[in-house]
């Protein structure tokens, strides 16, 4: 991989540039950027560690912490969320038992994350993952591709570094279904407090 | 093939997507076999000099559809080309206003129209390198156009002598790695550039001083998918369509409580009643339409009573909004305008790239005090507030339009749903449901 990511920046009018697609070599390789994957890479591009670290920090696709071998990436935006993108979210969450998007599940196959809008929107609720789009989510076709992928099990190998105990269930927020079995559901307001994310302007700066 | 939700080559007016559900577009042979397809670079190269074409773009009146709505024929006249040194084209696929997803639909439907839309704006602007920057989601699109690169790679359009010119051209994509602040332009080249894609103060423009230092043209790229067209039709037939200031035709991308979501190609003037209520099938089923977001979440909204409002440019600055992204996001009645605005400012303030303080500050105060209103704790004061802050992000006090965009957020959801605020924030109540927001 090193190598690869060596010859990298002669692609490019100036090495910098290199610094994305060799990250990206870096995490398909190990599924995370470790802070040691990120010193390698800053080495073999000539550039300062902390500076590489200031742009994987910038960049969501870019993960710092272990994620499943599969990861959702749900669409919460507005043209999703009107669409019922929210009790998408909540019974992925229990479906692979996790409470928020840092967590795997505990066979270490599934993680997920809310994202903004991914251009997408006519089929909403959508989400992407293992590389593709999946179109006009419904609870059923959540369940059909976990069960795919834990079908799967056997055949795959399991990251190494494999979270422990199996994390509570989310408790779950009452939904309230309008009768006709509608995918728009009124649910209580947000309860007050941080924002979901660090923006990213907010994160460690380079 | 991807599947086409949307409107595509049954009507005159369908330029972009005159072929589109043709089996297999995406092959170079079905697209260069279609009257015209890779007609108008070949026309272009062999038969005009490159100030003729950018005078056709200009007579065309095509105006970028990233956003801003710039003249198209005017940005690409601000290169110099006989400026000696590398110049570059630099595409603008990082579609990510909430709402938008045309330029996907090109993407995967066509994406030969754009190739051959970058070879064309490459050569009239004396570029020879071209970089499309593509987020980083769009897996299938980003292998789409890799491989009809390649095709035209393999026949010579893309290389040293395209139709036998000596004008060596070449293509390459870069993937971004998910920020909405790198569709903004300058952001993009920071991005490109290997940084953190924060956008840079202009000027210098990038038409002078772009990617790596060196003169850029930056388009988006359904502007770029429509050159084409023009150079085998001729800049005053696309005039024709459309209005005198807002010419041709553009994709909407319509989304959110409609019976039929989709990409649909609109001439510009035609209404939004239209454009929702016939093209996208109308409101769900039993419920009325409350607002519309008619150009991506940035434009700011406009109320039910305003569906007569057309979707040319003027028409809708008229109507104190803005054309945008071409994204219709469409809310009913039973949806909260206030959880809403809630929503779309948590993006702003999570996008928020953090270089200018009105929008690194703004846009967190701004989420905590809807958080506030939506607990049934709020009051006058955060009214106040929220009138404050959108203020604070606006007019020009901040480096590029993301914040902008967040304080009309704000500023268009108050001044059209003022009841709907006062309810939440003074009588500490919600007659409708929810778009919810995650905590
Ligand atoms: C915050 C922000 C996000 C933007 N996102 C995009 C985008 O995703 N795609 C795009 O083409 N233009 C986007 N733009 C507009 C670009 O800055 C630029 O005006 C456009 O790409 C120029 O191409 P055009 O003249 O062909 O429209 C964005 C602008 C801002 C301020
Ligand atoms: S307005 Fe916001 S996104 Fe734009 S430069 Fe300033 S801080 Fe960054
Ligand atoms: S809002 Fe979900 S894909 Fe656009």
């Amino acid at each position: 991989m090193l190598d690869e990511i060596k010859e990298l920046p002669a692609r490019y009018p100036q090495p910098r540039s290199a610094v994305m697609p060799a990250l990206d070599l870096a995490q398909e390789e190990l599924g995370h950027l470790t802070p040691e994957a990120m010193s390698e890479v800053a080495a073999a591009l000539e550039l300062d560690p902390g500076y590489v670290e200031g742009v994987a920090t910038f960049y969501s696709l870019f993960h710092l912490e272990p994620t499943g071998k599969h990861r959702f990436y749900v669409c919460t935006n507005l043209s999703c969320a009107l669409r019922g993108a929210n009790e998408i979210v909540d019974h992925l969450k229990a479906a692979i038992g996790v409470m928020g998007p840092v967590q795997v599940s505990s066979d270490g196959l599934f993680s997920y994350e809310e994202v903004e809008c991914l251009g997408a929107c006519e089929f909403a609720p959508m989400m992407r993952l293992d590389h593709r789009y999946h179109h006009d989510l419904t609870e059923a076709k959540i369940d059909q591709v976990i069960a795919e992928r834990k079908g799967r099990k056997e055949e795959i190998h399991l990251p190494a570094r494999r979270r422990g105990a199996s994390p509570p269930r989310s408790p779950g927020r009452s939904v309230a279904k309008p009768p006709g079995g509608e995918t728009h559901v009124a649910i209580e307001p947000p309860l007050p407090g941080p924002p979901r994310k660090a923006g990213r302007g907010k994160r460690k700066d380079a | 093939m991807p599947e086409l939700r949307g409107s595509f080559g049954d009507q005159p007016h369908h330029i972009l997507t005159r072929w589109f559900g043709t089996p297999d577009l995406h092959k170079l042979d079905v697209y260069a076999g279609k009257p015209g397809g890779y007609g108008a670079l070949r026309k272009a190269l062999l038969d005009m000099a490159p100030a003729e074409i950018t005078n056709e773009v200009k007579t065309s009146g095509l105006r970028g559809r990233g956003g801003a709505g710039f003249a198209t024929g005017t940005k690409w006249s601000f290169i110099n080309r006989d400026a000696p040194g590398p110049k570059y084209v630099v595409v603008n696929a990082d579609e990510s206003e909430p709402g938008t997803s045309k330029d996907r639909y090109i993407l995967e439907n066509s994406p030969h129209m754009l190739v051959e839309g970058i070879l064309i704006a490459a050569y009239a602007v004396g570029a020879n390198q071209a970089w499309v920057y593509i987020r980083g989601e769009y897996d299938e699109p980003r292998r789409m156009l890799s491989e009809a690169i390649e095709e035209a790679r393999a026949k010579g359009y893309v290389g040293p002598k395209p139709f036998g010119k000596e004008y060596p051209v070449d293509i390459r994509l870069y993937r971004g790695h998910g920020a909405y602040i790198c569709g903004e332009e300058t952001a993009l080249l920071e991005s490109l550039e290997g940084k953190r894609a924060q956008p840079r103060s202009r000027p210098p423009f990038p038409a002078v001083k772009g990617a790596w230092g060196r003169p850029t043209l930056l388009n988006n790229v359904e502007t770029l998918a429509t050159v084409p067209w023009i150079i085998n039709n001729g800049g005053a037939a696309y005039a024709k369509l459309g209005t005198d200031k807002s010419p041709g035709t553009r994709l909407m991308s319509v989304s959110g409580n409609v019976r039929k979501p989709g990409v649909y190609e609109v001439e510009l003037g035609q209404t939004f009643r239209h454009v929702i209520m016939e093209l996208a099938g109308g409101v769900t089923e039993g419920r009325n339409l409350k607002v519309f977001w008619p150009g991506g979440s940035s434009a700011p909204v406009l109320p039910a009573s305003m569906l007569d409002t057309k979707t040319d440019m003027e028409a809708l600055a008229a109507a104190r909004s803005m054309g945008g992204s071409g994204g219709v996001i469409v809310m009913d009645d039973q949806h909260c305008v206030v959880r809403a605005a809630y929503r779309l400012l948590q993006f702003y303030a999570h996008e928020s790239c953090g270089k200018c303080t009105p929008c690194r500050v703004g846009g967190d105060w701004a989420v905590r005090t809807y958080e506030r209103m939506l607990a049934n704790e709020g009051s006058q004061i955060d009214l106040d507030t929220l009138q404050r802050v959108s203020d604070g992000l606006q007019y020009g006090r901040c480096l590029c339009g993301l914040g902008d965009s967040a304080g009309w957020v704000i500023d268009s959801t108050l001044r059209h749903f003022r009841e709907e605020y006062e309810d939440h924030a003074l009588r500490h109540e919600c007659n409708v449901g929810a778009v919810t927001a995650s905590a």
